[in-house]
This record gives structure tokens, C-alpha cells and sequence, in this order.
């Protein structure tokens, strides 16, 4: 009977390829395969009648009351021209060390993409705002598209990014079932916050060796980087204090937040909330906030909240369906008689996660696929904050990974026809090795992940 | 006569999310007045707190139809953007009969029973002092359903039309958002 809930998904996968909404396509294949299941008496219809339940528990999570706050933040850095300025500034500052304007690039990527936390908005974003000033100032367009694209990924694992709210949330709750059923009935939780902190260092090492290679290629292969060069065009400011004035108060903003809730002062909804507050009144002070300029970032955040909470409530209506058919006893049984026990789980785990992320964007596989496979990964033993953080690199890989990779689909769309794409493609490799380097790390010494939030939460 | 129905509906839709999405901006506020109180003068008030919610619920239960109609749903759009017009539309109508108009409506009709005894006892806040209204929060979820079904009808009729080789002005077609 187990088995029909994995022809289902396999149907959804198909489903999906045709491009309707994910939202309703996961939900709506689900209620189709219900009524099979009831027609045909395979399937425990009393699973469903939770549904109501399952969205008004949506409605009340405090937790995921941070998805809309920092997304506000987000789009209000980007539509008020924040980042940009906050891009040149850095250009400036950099500009007499090799590769400098690939290094701002990372920099300010990672810190827009950790504030919105979504790939296409941050790679959309900064291929609109950066690609072109790279390739005039002669950056090969492989150098230029692959650094774009891999640091749009980053948002996925710098904090405070909402892919991490709502790993967080999701993967609390499969620790307290898996704790459950190894019978610790004074089950231990994790939070955003613990989330958080264990993707710091590993977000850290990632960010330096992007770095690092844009260093070393414009040092060994000037012709792919070259370096500034006073003749081009430089109407800017670029005195201290100027640059001070445009690279602070963003800065500060971004890192207040993320220091009160590594220092436990605050909960991430709070931080959130507050951080939303701060975008605006630079945004204000700027005087970069008309009330058109309001309008669109109230309409961007309401739509990006609802696309996110649609996908969850979408993903509750398929996971009570998938377990009506005895899905999760499926899994379970299945992973519990792997020969290998939890390392070739996790390998197989991460595996498919992989591949799914050629066709699911983060949200999606956090709703439908850590639910099931959680639970049974830490009742195997596994770190929780570990296996979020791996779970987050991995996907951030495979985002990056040609020919499906997301990233590359969005740059795709906003690069130059001048642009040829086996460029794009030929520019990310360097990263996905990175990536992989990284994940091999984080393998062997977990403790790059687990260390930090052990230190602060003790 | 057709026509006019779809940009009707359009535009209420329009007007109710344009509305809702005022309310992100003052959740914003609310919660960072929430944190200044309880961090500078020790005092919560449990009304500030459970408004927050209340507003979040509405944002994304009341914006699902507004985003529907703005095309701001997430696709896997590796195929879906090399259709042509006629193939877009013809992924729209099947998928707004097959997967959403079923979904909506079974979300409505599941919670029918769970808001309604909900309204029978006017289902107080579980905490003193909080907003007397959780069956007006809870009646959310058939508003969210309800909007749904109305939207979706809409673009099941526009995708329809196009299906059928009318020829509709931009006013009539789906809006093309990028989101952010």
C-alpha cells in the first residue's frame, strides 16, 4: 500500500515539469490520488480532516511570522537603490586590490542574498546591477556570470536568510519526532537562531574561498580579470568619508540583526521585525522612498509571502495524503534496511535532494521532503543543526549545477544576448567545486557546523 | 458581456490585494513597537502581539488570490517558458481545472465544519487579555478558499477565451510580474 505514495511522487514530479503553480500542482495531484485512494479503500481518509488544523497551525507559528518581515527588508534595500549604492561603494573601496569588483560582487551578494534568501531575486538582481559594469571593465563573461550566480545561491546559507527560518522550523519539529520515537520523552529542541548560528562559519568559509578564487585568477590570469585601470570612467566620490557614509549604515543594519539573535537578545521574528524597520528608515534617510517606490515593495513582499506560505499549506495538503497511503512507514522501513546504516542513508538523503533541486526550489523541498526523510535521519542519530546545514549546501550546489541549475535559468534571463551560455556554464564550475570542497569539510569535521551553536546556546 | 465579468473580477481581486499588502508594511510596524516596549519598558501587551498574527494570516491568506492573478506563483518554468501563448494557456486552463478550482474547493469544504463550530462558541483567544476574534481568524481559511474559486474561475474563463482565438487587450491578460 506504501508503495502507491511513491507513485504519487513521481506523478508530481511529472506535474510539475508542466509548469503549473508548484503550490497548487503539489496539493492538487495529492487530492486526485486521495480520491483514487478512497475509491479504491488503500487509503486512511481521516488524515486529511486534519487539514484545517494544519493551516491555522500555519497561520499562528511565530516563527514563520519572520518570512514576510525579512523579505520587506530585502525588497526595500533592493527597490530603494540600498544595495546598488552599497555595490558601488564597495567597488570603490576595492578598487585597487585584484579582482576587486568581483570581491564587492560577493560581498554584497551574500549579504542581499542572506536578506532576501531567495536565489532568483538575488541573482536577478545582481546580474541586472552588476553584470554589465563587469564586462565593461573587462571581466571575462565566464569569471563575471559564474561569480553572479554562485553568490545569489550564498542566500541559502548566510543568515539571516529565510531558507534558514524555515529549515528551522521544519526540522524542529522532525527532531522532536525523532526523538519521540527513540522514547526521549523530554525531547531537546533547536531554533532559528541555533540554525543560524551553525551556518555562520560554514557561510563564512564559503564566501572566503569565492574570494579567494577571484583573487588568485585575477593575480595568475589577468586576462580573464583585469585589473582597474584609472581610465575608466569614474565620476564618483570616492573619498572616506563618502564611502563610510554608503557602506556603514547598510552594513550595520544587516549585521545588528544577525547579532541579536546569535546573542539570543532577540528572537528572529523580532530581528526580523526590526530589521525591516531599520531598511526603511535608511531607505528614508536616503531619500530614495517615494510612495510609488512604497507601494512596490509592500506588493513585491505580499506576493514573495503568499507564494512561500501557498507552497506550505500545498505541501501540508501532500504530506497528509502521503501519509494516509503509510508513506513515511515506507521510508522508514526502507532506510532502516539499507546495508551501511546512517552514512549511506545520509549519502542516498543528499543524494536525491540533489537531483530534486534541479526541479523544486528550497521552499519546496523543505516542506515535502525534510518531513519525511527528517524524522528518520535523526532517529538514526544524526545532528540536527548538521544536517540542516548540509541539507542547505547541497542544495545551494545543485542550484548551481548546469544544465537545470536555478541560478543559472534566472542569470540566463537577464545576461546579454552577447553572453553565449556554455559561458555561464563553463563560469560556475570553479564554484561547484568549492561547493563540493565544502560539503567534504563539513563531513568530516561537523563541528565547523555544530561548534558555534553548542559555544553560544551552553 | 464576457469580458466585462473577467476584468470585474480582476479588478476586485486588484483592489483587495493592493489593500491587503498595506497591512506587511504595518505588521512591520506594530512588531517593532511590540520589541521596543518589551526591550526598553519591560511591558507586553498580548492584543499588540496576537494583532501581528492576525495581520500576517490576512497577508498571505487574502494576497494567495492577488498573486494567483499577478502570475506570482512559483512554476517550474524549464519548459514552461519555451510554449508558446497558446501552450501557456493550455497548461493555465488544465491546471486551474484539474489542480486548482479541486483545491480551493476541498480546502473550503474540509474546513466548513471547523470554522462553523468555531463560530458556535465564538471562540475566544486562549489567552487572557488577547483578541476575542479566533473564529473571525479562523474564518480566514474559507475567505482564502473563496477567493480562490472566484480567481480561478476567472482564469479559467481567460484561458478559455484564448484558447478559442479571442483576441484579448492587455488589460484582460495575465499580468506579467517578476516578483522581486
Amino acid at each position: 500500500m506504501g508503495f502507491i505514495s511513491l507513485y504519487m511522487f513521481a506523478v508530481i514530479c511529472l506535474v510539475l515539469m508542466a509548469g503549473y503553480p508548484v503550490a497548487f500542482s503539489l496539493a492538487g495531484t495529492a487530492l486526485l490520488f486521495a480520491l483514487f485512494g478512497q475509491v479504491t479503500g488503500t487509503l486512511d481518509s481521516a488524515f486529511l480532516t486534519a487539514l484545517p488544523n494544519r493551516i491555522f497551525g500555519t497561520m499562528t507559528n511565530q516563527t514563520l511570522i519572520a518570512v514576510p518581515l525579512f523579505v520587506l527588508m530585502g525588497v526595500m534595500l533592493e527597490k530603494s537603490k540600498l544595495a546598488e549604492r552599497l555595490l558601488e561603494a564597495m567597488a570603490q573601496l576595492f578598487k585597487n586590490v585584484k579582482g576587486g569588483l568581483g570581491i564587492s560582487v560577493v560581498i554584497v551578494g551574500a549579504l542581499l542574498a542572506a536578506s532576501t534568501g531567495i536565489v532568483g531575486a538575488t541573482v536577478v538582481t545582481m546580474g541586472l546591477m552588476s553584470l554589465p559594469t563587469m564586462i565593461k571593465r573587462g571581466y571575462s563573461p565566464a569569471v563575471a556570470t559564474g561569480t553572479i550566480c554562485a553568490t545569489g545561491t550564498l542566500g541559502q546559507i548566510i543568515p539571516p536568510s529565510i531558507a534558514l527560518v524555515l529549515l528551522g522550523d521544519v526540522l524542529s519539529s522532525a527532531y522532536q519526532q525523532a526523538q519521540l520515537q527513540m522514547g526521549i520523552f523530554n525531547p531537546k529542541t533547536i531554533s532559528v537562531g541555533d540554525l543560524f548560528a551553525g551556518a555562520l562559519i560554514p557561510g563564512l568559509i564559503l564566501v572566503l574561498l569565492y574570494i579567494t578564487y577571484i583573487f588568485i585568477t585575477a593575480v595568475l590570469k589577468p586576462e580573464l580579470i583585469p585589473a582597474y585601470s584609472e581610465s575608466d570612467e569614474d565620476n564618483s566620490n570616492s573619498s572616506i568619508t563618502h564611502l563610510l557614509k554608503e557602506l556603514l549604515p547598510p552594513l550595520a543594519l544587516i549585521f545588528s540583526v544577525l547579532g541579536s539573535i546569535l546573542t539570543g537578545i532577540a528572537t528572529s521574528t523580532e530581528a526580523a521585525a526590526v530589521g525591516a524597520m531599520g531598511a526603511t528608515l535608511l531607505a528614508l534617510a536616503y531619500r530614495q522612498l517615494s510612495i510609488q517606490k512604497l507601494k512596490e515593495v509592500v506588493i513585491s513582499t505580499t506576493e514573495v509571502t503568499c507564494m512561500v506560505f501557498m507552497i506550505l499549506i500545498g505541501a501540508a495538503v501532500f504530506s497528509l495524503v502521503f501519509r494516509g497511503f503509510g508513506g513515511d512507514e515506507l521510508i522508514q522501513n526502507m532506510f532502516t534496511a539499507l546495508p551501511g546504516g546512517v552514512v549511506t542513508a545520509t549519502l542516498l538523503v543528499m543524494l536525491i535532494i540533489f537531483l530534486l533541486g534541479f526541479i523544486l526550489d528550497f521552499i519546496e523541498i523543505t516542506f515535502v521532503v525534510v518531513p519525511i526523510v527528517g524524522p528518520v535521519l535523526l532517529a538514526m542519530g544524526l545532528d540536527p543543526i548538521w544536517l540542516g546545514i548540509m541539507i542547505a549546501i547541497n542544495l545551494q550546489t545543485s542550484f548551481l549545477t548546469p544544465p537545470f541549475g536555478f541560478a543559472l535559468f534566472y542569470l540566463r534571463g537577464v545576461a546579454p544576448k552577447s553572453v553565449p551560455t556554455s559561458a555561464i556554464y563553463k563560469g560556475v564550475i570553479p564554484f561547484i567545486v568549492i561547493q563540493l570542497f565544502v560539503l567534504v569539510l563539513l563531513s568530516i569535521w561537523p563541528e565547523i557546523a555544530t561548534w558555534l551553536p553548542n559555544k553560544i546556546y551552553q | 458581456m464576457l469580458k466585462n465579468s473577467l476584468r470585474l473580477v480582476d479588478s476586485f481581486t486588484d483592489v483587495c490585494g493592493r489593500s491587503i499588502a498595506w497591512l506587511t508594511l504595518l505588521m512591520m510596524v506594530v512588531m517593532f513597537i511590540s520589541v521596543v516596549l518589551r526591550y526598553l519598558f519591560q511591558v507586553g501587551f498580548v492584543m499588540l502581539d496576537e494583532s501581528i498574527v492576525y495581520m500576517h494570516s490576512m497577508v498571505f491568506m487574502l494576497g494567495a488570490a492577488f498573486t494567483l492573478k499577478r502570475g506570482g506563483h512559483v512554476r517550474v518554468d524549464i519548459f514552461y517558458n519555451r510554449f508558446s501563448d497558446v501552450g501557456k494557456a493550455k497548461v493555465d486552463f488544465f491546471g486551474t481545472l484539474f489542480l486548482l478550482l479541486p483545491v480551493s474547493i476541498f480546502i473550503g469544504i474540509i474546513s466548513w465544519e471547523y470554522v462553523a463550530s468555531s463560530w458556535r462558541i465564538l471562540e475566544n483567544s486562549p489567552k487572557v487579555d488577547g483578541i476575542p476574534a479566533i473564529f473571525l481568524l479562523k474564518s480566514l481559511i474559507i475567505l482564502m478558499s473563496s477567493l480562490l474559486i472566484i480567481q480561478g474561475i476567472t482564469e479559467l474563463l481567460r484561458n478559455f477565451l484564448i484558447l478559442s482565438g479571442a483576441k484579448l487587450d492587455s488589460q484582460e491578460k495575465p499580468d506579467q510580474s517578476i516578483g522581486i
